[in-house]
């Protein structure tokens, strides 16, 4: 199976030439995006999110580095016709109706114009805009026009789908329906790359992520295989609150339940292993230790932490 | 072409569309037809007069219309409607190119509007349209292009406002005869405009070579594609929101 996207060192500068001040944005960004996969890029404001997908949308040019999308790279033109982009803040020409801009959009993507009409009424069905086929889009809200957004990036039934901040400006149920269309376009056989805020969203449906800060990748992998059972979750048993207080302090977590035990949480942290194997020999039968999963929360801000404490 | 076309069609729906642009042509006809109650004042020489003032408004009309796109890429540039559609199969040659079309085809509709009233006006008013007439609005008509062209060039790298003063100051300068004596500016770095100009031969009915009238229009073209290939190679190199 290969990449639909490989990126090679790839760094941005902004910056103006007149005072040769530059601002680095992405530093040295290497990464490999696997055929198949729904990747969730996530990083605070200002990390190089929009950059790295700017990049790879030829949008803006690198300072160094290179990338390939779909094997060939971002400048080839033909190769963005497998390719749907919705940008960071959707803004669209204001005096067209949403179809006459979809129309357009479909001219450009060369869709034949036998079947121009009957794809674009089948994408306004997807997110539900149909009613607003002939609106202009100048009276449009933030929610309308990321919807619209979403049905340009969809309207070729591209191989890869990628998306900036696709989740922001719709409400809960506009988010589980582009949840749900994201989706459908995996199920279809699109691959999907998208950067976002909102944690919970990306840990449910994407299977590969990264994490960006300040420019650099921190980790990236699978899900699965960067939440795997980093932490633990031990059971003190009832009549040992003592015990209890005594670890609490590395506790990232601690529950009293009903019947007088203490549950601690404890995430994935350097000692972890050597601390619960000391416990345990040092108070037999008193503890119940499991192994936890840590979530995508806990895990992003973990790394984000560290890696201040790095700096 | 198609994806030049898209790009095109898009730009002249937002101009052709709004009413002000009519409410202008409107304007423009009722002072091209006023000149007629100018015979006392003119000295009865308003039927020249009818035929230089159609001239001239057509001429700030067309200037107008190429100012206009100075706004549009910017615009477009800072709200990332450039970036949507350029994330499209469509090459940053093909979408100034659209631009410059679609700019192109509005001013030439408007300004064919105009010298179309213009004629109506002065065969309802005088008698029949002369050949030197429609020469110069003709020429009027084809000075849209290469003045557009200025105006993209500006467009692709100046703010908005600034590209505005500089469109306009470069046709203010190719228009005046003030520079003719510095050769390599005028007709050289500043195109030379007044090469479209035919208002005395129009108001006096002096006919002009139809080969003359062809090379200006060939001039033009050439002129529009000369400054596109440079907004093209500083288009290409620029970051995009």
């Amino acid at each position: 199976m290969g990449n639909v996207i490989e990126i090679n060192g790839l760094t941005k500068h902004y910056g103006s030439w007149f005072w040769k001040q530059q601002i680095p944005a992405l530093d040295q960004l290497t990464i490999d995006i696997p055929e198949g996969a729904i990747f969730g890029f996530l990083g605070p404001n200002g990390a190089g999110k929009t950059t790295t997908i700017r990049l790879l949308m030829d949008l803006i040019r690198p300072t160094a580095g290179s990338a390939l999308v779909l094997g060939m790279p971002p400048s080839d033109v033909k190769t963005k016709a497998k390719i749907g982009y919705l940008p960071d803040s959707p803004a669209f020409s204001s005096y067209l109706s949403a179809y006459e801009f979809l129309n357009i959009c479909s001219k450009l993507l060369g869709i034949p114009s036998k079947i121009r009409k009957d794809r674009i009424a089948e994408v306004f069905e997807i997110v539900t805009m149909t009613k607003h086929a002939n609106s202009k889009l100048g009276g449009f809200s933030r929610g309308m026009l990321q919807r619209i957004g979403i049905a340009q990036a969809i309207l070729n039934k591209p191989r890869l789908l990628i998306l900036d901040e696709p989740l922001v400006g719709l409400d809960p149920l506009g988010r589980q329906e582009l949840k749900d269309i994201i989706m459908k376009q995996k199920a279809d056989g699109a691959n999907v790359f998208f950067c976002s805020h909102i944690l919970s969203d990306v840990e449910k449906i994407c299977d590969h992520l990264g994490i960006l800060f300040e420019g650099r990748l921190l980790c990236s992998g699978k899900v699965e295989d960067l939440l795997s059972e980093t932490g633990s979750r031990i059971l003190v048993k009832p009549g040992n609150e003592a015990i209890a207080k005594q670890l609490m302090p590395e506790a990232t977590g601690s529950i009293k339940l009903p019947d007088g035990a203490w549950e601690l949480v404890f995430s994935a942290a350097d000692g972890l292993e050597d601390l619960i194997a000391g416990l345990d020999e040092k108070h037999p039968g008193k503890l119940q230790i499991t192994p936890s999963r840590e979530n995508l929360e806990d895990f992003f801000f973990r790394k984000i932490d560290n890696e201040k404490k790095l700096q | 072409m198609s994806e030049v076309m898209a790009i095109a069609s898009g730009t002249w729906q937002r101009i052709l569309r709004m009413q002000v642009v009519y409410f202008l042509v409107l304007c423009v006809l009722i002072l091209i037809g006023s000149a007629y109650r100018y015979d006392v004042l003119s000295l009865g020489m308003h039927k020249n007069l009818m035929v230089d003032v159609s001239l001239v408004l057509n001429s700030i009309a067309a200037i107008l219309i190429a100012v206009s796109i100075t706004f549009e890429i910017p615009r477009e540039i800072r709200e990332g409607v450039a970036s949507t559609l350029l994330s499209k199969p469509l090459g940053r040659t093909h979408y100034i190119v659209g631009k410059l079309v679609g700019i192109s085809v509005s001013g030439i509709v408007i300004t064919l509007l105009i010298a179309l009233g213009f004629c109506l006006v002065f065969s309802t008013a005088f008698d029949k349209v002369g050949m030197s007439m429609i020469q110069g609005h003709l020429l009027v008509v084809a000075s849209v292009i290469p003045m557009s062209a200025v105006g993209v060039l500006f467009a692709v790298f100046v703010p908005d406002s600034l590209a505005a003063i500089l469109t306009a100051l470069v046709i203010w300068l190719g228009h005046s005869a003030s520079i003719t004596t510095i050769p390599v500016l005028y007709g050289g770095i500043i195109p030379d405009f007044n090469l479209f100009n035919l208002k005395a031969e129009a108001s006096y009915g002096y006919t002009i070579q139809w080969g003359y009238v062809g090379l200006v229009i060939l001039w033009g073209i050439s002129f529009a594609v000369f400054l596109t290939s440079i907004s093209t190679l500083i288009f290409n190199k620029k970051d995009l929101k």
